[in-house]
């Protein structure tokens, strides 16, 4: 028995060395923020040489898996923690987790420079993504079907655009789903047909549509994203498991600084600070 | 003969007619012109041509794949090794190695509906634990829903947890006393409001191991089983009651009549982040009720009760220790006594206190180690021992 008893607590302390990852930070999520990320870890890594960063991308549902699994220290996030995301880390980790607000974004809908629409409503664009508006004539438009573009469910904006403006309901099953904001834009970009929605920082080279409001077209301008008047303004978030401790804490330090902060303006999104 | 010499004359004839349908050689084909490289407007439309083309493919593919992503496949199995200790009279204890659970789930969740199959196949043999039907009620984003089917009742923290997400490798006494299976048929109304929840329902009441009726109810009595609880991330919790009446014969009944079955409970978590190891969990649960279901015996009108407290520090990203104390009086009110008159063994009503600790290794995401030690102490009165019965539990868990 004793023997037995020793084997297990072999094995255990054979296992434990392999949680220390002592000096590197993992940061995974959202798409939305990667160049984001990546542009503060390079700052922060220049500044702290001996601290290394892993940015990596592939959603928000990704990056918050990651950090359920345990293989991720921060996971960065373009829409808030889904309660079931939440109960599934309380349950591993007996951890309620940490949310950290690091910038502002607004969801911009893109259509091609050809395109002579210049604003929607939310109602107009909820009807094209729900498949109920089919031709830009509808809208004021072009006779000319429209080409949908979608992000996969995996994205944080994918899920803020069914939340907050799908209402929950499914996309239509026409809606083409890119693998990244970047891909959208280049789509839009070469369809003139094409709509697409992704964070602000990437929309160049396509037509950003303003959101009609009664008699008012809003644009998703850094003043009214920041004030919350572009109705499609969210943060973006960083979360970890527990309270930030060590290299974590050192770089979300230095991302909530005016230096860090500053880098958000300089990569096209909005500081929270 | 007749029809070899046939057979010949039809391969001749055959040969030469072959021969004369060989064609003259044709004259050499005058030199084509070499085909023109083409322009870029054509290499543009060839490529949008495939493109479009699939495009098409890929929208078909999607349709047929979407429904697939709605169904889920999950489940794990717990192997273990236990060992128990032998009593002083060299009777019980063992070593054994078992499977413990072997589960397998399917669901398919839509937008309004969603349907849940789980067995459990072990070595003993193949059980359905769960098989509902849930509607998401129109209008309130999945947060309100009705299930019918054999479902957990909801009632409690430790009852509705998944055997899979626990640190010890079984309920505590007192749950498995008042809920043994945690499951039962009826329909349940289940809504989250904020921070509130609620879950509600009505059952046969017998769940899935009353004795002689596994599966169906033996009688029109319904239980009523509710939770009225709250959840504010850090801490939450809940109070849980039952009603309900079961038929049974009681001592000295020449007829059965309805009994009442009744429990009442209270359950608080608390998740605290203070230690810079790890999070930290305190949880606890008290349940008293009357008449449940023991050795394969309904015990009619048997006041009893429990509760257990648990702690849990995790230890960095993959370990983690808890100690659980769990204490069941299975007649409350009723002294402790011999199990008969001159034994020196504990009667089987004597309150029991258990003292655990285990220690849990994830390897990674699919694979978790836990060692367990539990220490029961039952008590007793002059002339009767404690039996010794301490209970070591080492169990690998599989998930997907």
């Amino acid at each position: 028995m004793k023997n037995f008893i020793a084997s297990i607590a072999a094995v255990l302390l054979l296992a434990l060395p392999g949680a220390a990852r002592a000096g590197t930070v993992t940061v995974k999520g959202s798409d939305t923020m990667v160049i984001l990320g990546q542009r503060w870890a390079e700052e922060f890594m220049k500044k702290n040489p001996n601290t290394k960063l892993q940015v990596t991308g592939g959603g928000s549902g990704v990056g918050l898996s990651a950090l359920i699994n345990g293989t991720t220290d921060i996971a960065m996030s373009s829409r808030p923690m889904k309660e079931a995301e939440g109960e599934k880390l309380r349950t591993r980790f007996n951890t309620t987790g940490t949310e950290i607000s690091v910038a502002k974004d607004g969801v911009t809908f893109y259509v091609n420079e050809g395109n002579k629409v210049d604003a929607l409503t939310q109602e107009q664009l909820k009807g094209i993504y729900l498949g109920d508006i089919t031709n830009w004539k509808e809208v004021g438009g072009p006779d000319a079907p429209i080409i949908v573009y979608s992000r996969e469910n995996s994205s944080g904006t994918y899920v803020f655009v069914k939340d907050n403006l799908l209402n929950g309901d499914d996309y239509t099953s026409s809606a083409q789903t890119l693998p990244g904001t970047a891909a959208v834009v280049n789509a839009v970009s070469k369809e003139k047909n094409g709509i697409g929605y992704g964070g602000s920082a990437y929309a160049k080279g396509i037509k950003e549509l303003k959101i009609k409001k009664g008699n008012e077209a809003i644009a998703p301008s850094a003043e009214n994203i920041k004030t919350g008047k572009y109705p499609l303004s969210r943060d973006l978030y960083f979360y970890l498991r527990n309270k930030p401790a060590a290299d974590a804490k050192a770089f979300i330090d230095f991302v909530l600084s005016p230096e860090g902060q500053a880098l958000v303006t300089k990569v096209g999104y909005f500081p929270v600070k | 003969m007749r029809n070899l010499i046939a057979a010949i004359l039809t391969f001749t004839s055959g040969a030469a007619l072959a021969q004369e349908a060989t064609p003259a050689p044709e004259a050499a084909p005058a030199t084509e012109a070499a085909p023109a490289t083409p322009n870029t407007d054509e290499r543009v439309t060839n490529t949008e041509g495939k493109v479009a083309s699939i495009e098409e493919q890929l929208a078909e593919i999607k349709s047929i794949l979407s429904p697939l992503t709605k169904l889920k496949f999950s489940g794990y199995v717990q192997a273990r090794y236990q060992w128990e200790e032998s009593r002083e009279d060299g009777t019980g204890g063992y070593s054994r190695f078992l499977v413990r659970r072997g589960r397998l789930k399917a669901t398919y969740t839509g937008d309004l509906v969603q349907y849940m199959l789980q067995i459990d196949a072990v070595p003993t043999g193949v059980t359905v634990r769960d098989a509902e039907a849930t509607l998401f009620i129109p209008g309130t984003k999945q947060n309100m829903s009705v299930t019918l089917g054999q479902m957990k009742w909801p009632f409690g923290y430790e009852s509705v947890q998944s055997s899979s997400d626990r640190e010890f490798p079984e309920r505590t006494r007192v749950v498995r006393a008042f809920l043994p299976d945690e499951r039962d048929r009826g329909v349940k109304y289940a809504g989250k409001f904020g921070f509130f929840r609620l879950g509600v329902g009505l059952f046969d009441g017998n769940g899935m191991s009353y004795p002689g009726s596994v599966g169906v109810d033996n009688d029109k009595e319904k239980d009523f089983v509710g939770r009225a609880g709250f959840d504010l991330k850090w801490i939450s919790g809940g109070v849980s009651g039952w009603y309900g009446h079961t038929m049974g014969r009681g001592a000295g009944e020449t007829y059965r009549h309805a009994h009442e079955r009744s429990r009442v409970g209270a359950d608080l978590q608390v998740y605290l982040d203070f230690l810079p190891i790890g999070a930290t969990a305190i949880k606890g649960e008290y349940i008293k009720g009357k008449t449940y279901v023991s050795n394969g015996a309904e015990l009619l009108d048997r006041q009893a009760s429990g509760w257990y407290a648990l702690l849990v520090q995790n230890i960095g990203l993959t370990n983690a220790v808890a100690v659980r104390y769990d204490y069941f009086d299975a007649a409350t009110g009723i002294p402790a006594t011999a199990a008969a008159p001159g034994s020196d063994r504990p009667a089987g009503t004597n309150a029991i206190g258990t003292i655990g600790a285990t220690a849990i290794h994830y390897f990674g995401e699919n694979l978790k180690l836990s060692v367990t030690y539990e220490h029961p102490m039952t008590a007793t009165v002059a002339g009767v021992k404690d039996p010794r019965d301490n209970l070591l539990t080492a169990q690998l868990q599989a998930r997907y």
